[in-house]
């Protein structure tokens, strides 16, 4: 999978509420019905860099069960940041259309 | 372990965890179920190397980027990263130039092994502060103590180096033979003194200083084992001192105690009462001041009751000892500290003005700023870079300022010699160069945290408006801090400069114009006794008047203002007026006598208020006389006539009738009061030894002929420190001079910045202002008020920061109080003048750029955007 994408993914999945490293890669499979598969020990690295970009924010929190777990959270830079991609997104199906178009 | 690694072993350690038991509930057994469950994550060591990778790549990726980002920005302003710059620079150095005289002086270690545990040993009474130790004395706290491992001793004398085409004045300095080791010394050539050298009757040897070897013999290495001819002796040269600073005074040469005649005869070794010597020791490993101090008053004690003679009660005999550190730069210090804090406040106001300069760039590519902010530049990341840039401007601002600062630290040193001979140790080193380093980098944060907190209001803030305004206000309150700050430093520097005025406006008590002074030594051996020297002093005085030029001659022990006799200070002998017995138990008066010829009042031109001045028939035949100074009359006889009534220095033994009563004259320097004095002829109390010539014409040219004289009556007289009291006099206010120069330098550079900085902020807001001011103008108001207007916003900073800079200067410049000559530390004069200067300073720096209103044309500055 490309960088990009798993950072859109991210910031698409913690759009709906804050979310741990585990949460993250099992809603990711689950809303992509397990057609995107993410490499779980590329999910950590793409986190930091996520946050050292200021898009998204850990905190220390306790889980359902009562465990303690590092939780992500969007920031509003990251909401924006979303957005952003999301229409370059949703402007690439209609573009790799035209080019298919094109050529055939 | 550091959090941030913490937290990962923590984060992967759930998500194994939360795998695991995912697998557990589709069946698996616990071993299977996180075998798996790793297996999915992979090596969790990898993971955590990729991820401290992601971070480092991120933090140094953008530091770089900063660091790229504020040198493009400050090349493409390079007039405001001149300006600032300079500024720095100016702040940087003056710090580092200061720091390195406070570092070399106070706070390197000395130079001499162990030299915390050095301690300067002094004996004190009622009267005397710093009384001296006799033979008998410094064995006794040599074997009565019990804190220090030596005890080393230290005297003073003149030797005559013979054998050169001139006689040479060499200062020498007696010395126990454990002196250098004590103190650590290893010799440059050569050796120091051993055991042997200091046997009755062992080989006369010498030890150079370095400045000695360097200045008059050449830095000659091979010079151990060359034999001087020093008073008819010969004295074998056995090392060279390294340089050091030299404790208790800079000596020429240095010899063992049994080269001295009078240190090492019997008589004076068995004299209590022959204190003649300075004492100091190394204390114990472990030892403190206090337990030292306790031991050897513990010493003096037992001392003063097994010998009462010599330790009367009502003297309160007494023995402190200091650590040689603060012997060595007691007078230094405060002045240091007064400097460090000038200096430092300098570098606040140039901090205020960088940032001043900062924030209105900012300003300027505010629009920047925002169109980046809206698209989604973090504050934080702004902030980054503006302290970015403001630790590559204090950087290259420390840089100019390091490479600035040794040409100021020549004339800085020579200052500082005034006060301490530490100021040898001075250099810009290593710990300087990082003191600098760290002043750079914590200065550039400092002026950069200004706008980066403004930048951060720029975002908090909802509109532009509110954000400009409140800039505004963070640019005033920046001017008024400046110029209450430099209100401080004007004021202190006017203190001393009124302090000065008041020094040199003291009058002398005599005419010191034209008097030209030199110390003449005779060789003691071909001298002996007190009628060899009247002889030899009466053919120097006869020769000297026929000298053509001369208007008058006479010799003294002590010139007025000479530099030796302030530093020493009067000599308080006791004395006893006939008719007013000494009860026991009181203290006998004391009095500072100086020995002089006949005619050595005319000859300096000190009055003569009653009675007569000494001639040449005052000899040792006649009847003993003494002319006494104004302030001992009154003192002792008021409204008495002194003249005809006698006085004793020997309990009755010889009776001295006085003969005349001379004004006062200020000899110790224009500071110091006029005290008791007496003045004794030489032909009836001996030694003199410097020599005091009237001149027709300029002084100076008359010292060859005046020599030429000398030589003709004994070609070995030594002649040196051939000067004029004029300029004895001038040297005497050196220390108030240089300082009161080197603040005023400081302030006028404080002065400087903070009115620019005024002048900066005035611009801006009339540029700032234009389309209000071109409105106004529009509708009819007077150019004249409109300026009026804009200047007065300057003004109004100013008495606000007057305001602040007066009650400043209340609390702080009686840290001055000490260095003030007859001016008080509020002195209204000085600061109602630096006041008045700081007005009309700021009134042109507000004056110059509000003048552009003047230029404003109205239907333009409406139109413009």
């Amino acid at each position: 999978m490309l960088q990009g994408t798993l950072d859109m993914l991210v910031l698409q999945t913690l759009a709906l509420g804050p979310m741990h490293g585990w949460g993250i890669t099992q809603r990711i499979e689950q809303i992509s019905e397990s057609v995107l598969r993410v490499n779980q020990g590329s999910l950590y690295p793409a986190l930091y860099r996520l946050e050292e970009q200021g898009w998204i924010h850990s905190a220390w929190g306790a889980t359902e069960n009562n465990r303690q777990a590092k939780f992500y959270s969007l920031t509003a830079r990251g909401k924006k940041q979303l957005a952003t991609e999301r229409e370059s997104w949703s402007r690439l199906p209609g573009a790799v259309g035209r080019i298919l178009d094109a050529e055939v | 372990m550091p959090k941030f690694e913490e937290d990962m072993e923590r984060e992967l350690r759930f998500h194994l965890d939360e795998a695991a038991a995912e697998f557990m509930r589709a069946g698996m057994a616990p071993q299977a179920a996180y075998a798996a469950a790793e297996r999915r994550l992979g090596r969790r060591e990898l993971i955590k190397d990729e991820c401290r990778d992601t971070r480092r790549n991120i933090m140094l990726e953008t530091t770089l980027r900063d660091l790229r980002y504020g040198v493009r920005v400050l090349f493409k302003n390079p007039g405001f990263t001149l300006a600032a710059v300079l500024t720095l620079a100016a702040g940087i150095g003056a710090n580092t130039a200061i720091f390195s005289v406070v570092y070399g002086v106070l706070l390197r270690p000395l130079p001499y092994a162990q030299g915390s545990d050095l301690v300067v040993l002094h004996q004190k009474t009622a009267t005397a502060d710093e009384l001296r130790f006799s033979v008998p004395e410094i064995n006794g706290y040599r074997e009565g103590n019990k804190t220090l491992t030596s005890v080393v001793e230290h005297h003073s004398m003149v030797f005559l180096l013979l054998g050169k085409n001139i006689a040479e004045r060499v200062q020498t300095a007696v010395v126990s033979a454990n002196f250098f080791s004590v103190l650590g010394v290893e010799p440059k050539y050569g050796r120091t003194f051993v055991a042997d050298d200091e046997k009755p009757g062992s080989d006369a040897v010498l030890v150079l200083s370095h400045n000695y070897w360097l200045t008059r013999h050449g830095g000659d290495p091979s010079i151990v084992g060359k034999v001087f001819q020093m008073n008819s002796r010969a004295h074998t040269v056995i090392g060279v001192l390294p340089p050091i600073p030299q404790y208790p005074q800079e000596s020429d040469v240095y010899m063992p105690t049994s080269q001295c005649p009078t240190r090492s005869s019997a008589r004076f070794q068995q004299n209590r009462n022959g204190r003649m010597m300075t004492v100091f020791g190394r204390m114990k490993p472990g030892a403190t001041l206090a337990e030292a101090q306790a031991d050897l008053s513990a010493q003096a004690g037992r001392m003063a009751q097994a010998y009462p003679e010599s330790y009367p009660r009502e003297r309160q005999y007494g023995i402190v000892a200091r650590g040689l550190r603060d012997e060595l730069t007691e007078k230094a210090e405060p002045l240091l500290l007064v400097l460090l804090a000038v200096t430092g406040f300098v570098l606040l106001i140039a901090c205020a003005n960088v940032a001043n300069l900062l924030l209105a760039r900012l300003l300027r590519v505010e629009r920047e700023l925002a169109v980046r902010t809206a698209l989604g530049a973090s504050r934080w990341r702004l902030v980054r870079q503006l302290l970015a840039e403001g630790v590559l401007l204090s950087l290259a601002g420390g840089v100019l300022g390091v490479v600035m600062a040794p040409l100021a630290l020549r004339a800085l040193v020579s200052f500082t010699e005034r006060f301490t001979t530490r100021a040898a140790e001075v250099s810009i080193d290593t710990p300087v160069l990082v003191f600098s380093l760290i002043l750079a980098v914590v200065t550039g944060l400092l002026f950069s945290l200004v706008p980066a907190l403004a930048v951060s209001r720029l975002q908090q803030g909802a509109g532009r408006q509110t954000g400009s305004r409140s800039r505004g206000r963070l640019r005033a309150s920046l001017v008024v801090a400046q110029v209450a700050v430099s209100f401080v430093l004007l004021v202190g520097a006017g203190l001393m400069v009124r302090s000065f005025q008041k020094l040199r406006s003291e009058r002398p008590g005599f005419r010191p114009e034209q008097l030209l002074t030199m110390r003449v030594t005779p060789n003691f051996y071909r001298y002996q006794g007190r009628e060899a020297l009247d002889v030899l002093w009466q053919r120097v005085l006869h020769k000297v008047a026929e000298v053509p030029g001369v208007a008058a001659v006479a010799t003294t022990a002590n010139a007025p203002f000479d530099p030796a006799g302030i530093a020493s200070g009067p000599n308080n002998t006791e004395f006893q007026i006939e008719g007013r017995p000494v009860s026991p138990g009181t203290l006998a008066p004391t009095v500072d006598i100086t020995g002089v010829s006949a005619g050595y009042f005319a000859t300096i031109g000190q009055p003569l208020l009653a009675g007569r001045e000494f001639t040449e028939r005052d000899d040792n035949a006649a009847l003993k006389v003494a002319v006494i100074n104004d302030t001992l009359a009154r003192h002792r006889w008021p409204g008495e006539d002194p003249v005809g009534r006698r006085i004793t220095f020997d309990a009755g033994r010889t009776w001295i009738q006085i003969a005349g009563v001379a004004g006062d004259v200020k000899e110790y320097g224009l500071d110091r009061p006029a005290g008791d004095e007496i003045y004794l002829p030489i032909r009836q109390a001996g030694f003199s030894g410097i020599l005091i010539v009237r001149t027709a014409g300029e002084p100076l040219r008359m010292a060859a002929a005046v020599r030429r004289g000398l030589a003709e009556v004994d070609s070995e007289l030594a002649v040196d420190r051939v000067s004029t009291i004029a300029r004895f006099q001038e040297e005497s206010m050196a220390p108030a001079k240089l300082t009161a120069m080197l603040l005023g330098l400081f302030a006028g550079l404080a002065l400087v910045m903070s009115m620019s900085g005024l002048a900066a902020v005035m611009a801006l807001a009339v540029s700032q202002r234009t389309q209000e001011l071109g409105i106004r103008l529009a509708l009819g108001a007077p150019r004249g008020s409109v300026l009026q207007l804009v200047t007065w916003q300057g003004m109004a900073m100013t008495l606000a920061g007057l305001a602040i800079g007066v009650a400043g200067s209340l609390m702080l410049t009686r840290f001055l109080a000490h260095l003030l000559y007859a001016t008080s530390a509020t002195d209204i004069v000085t600061f109602i003048g630096a006041g008045a200067l700081f007005l009309i300073v700021a009134g042109v720096a507000c004056v110059v750029p509000a003048w552009r209103v003047m230029g404003i044309d109205p239907v333009a500055a409406i139109r413009q955007e």
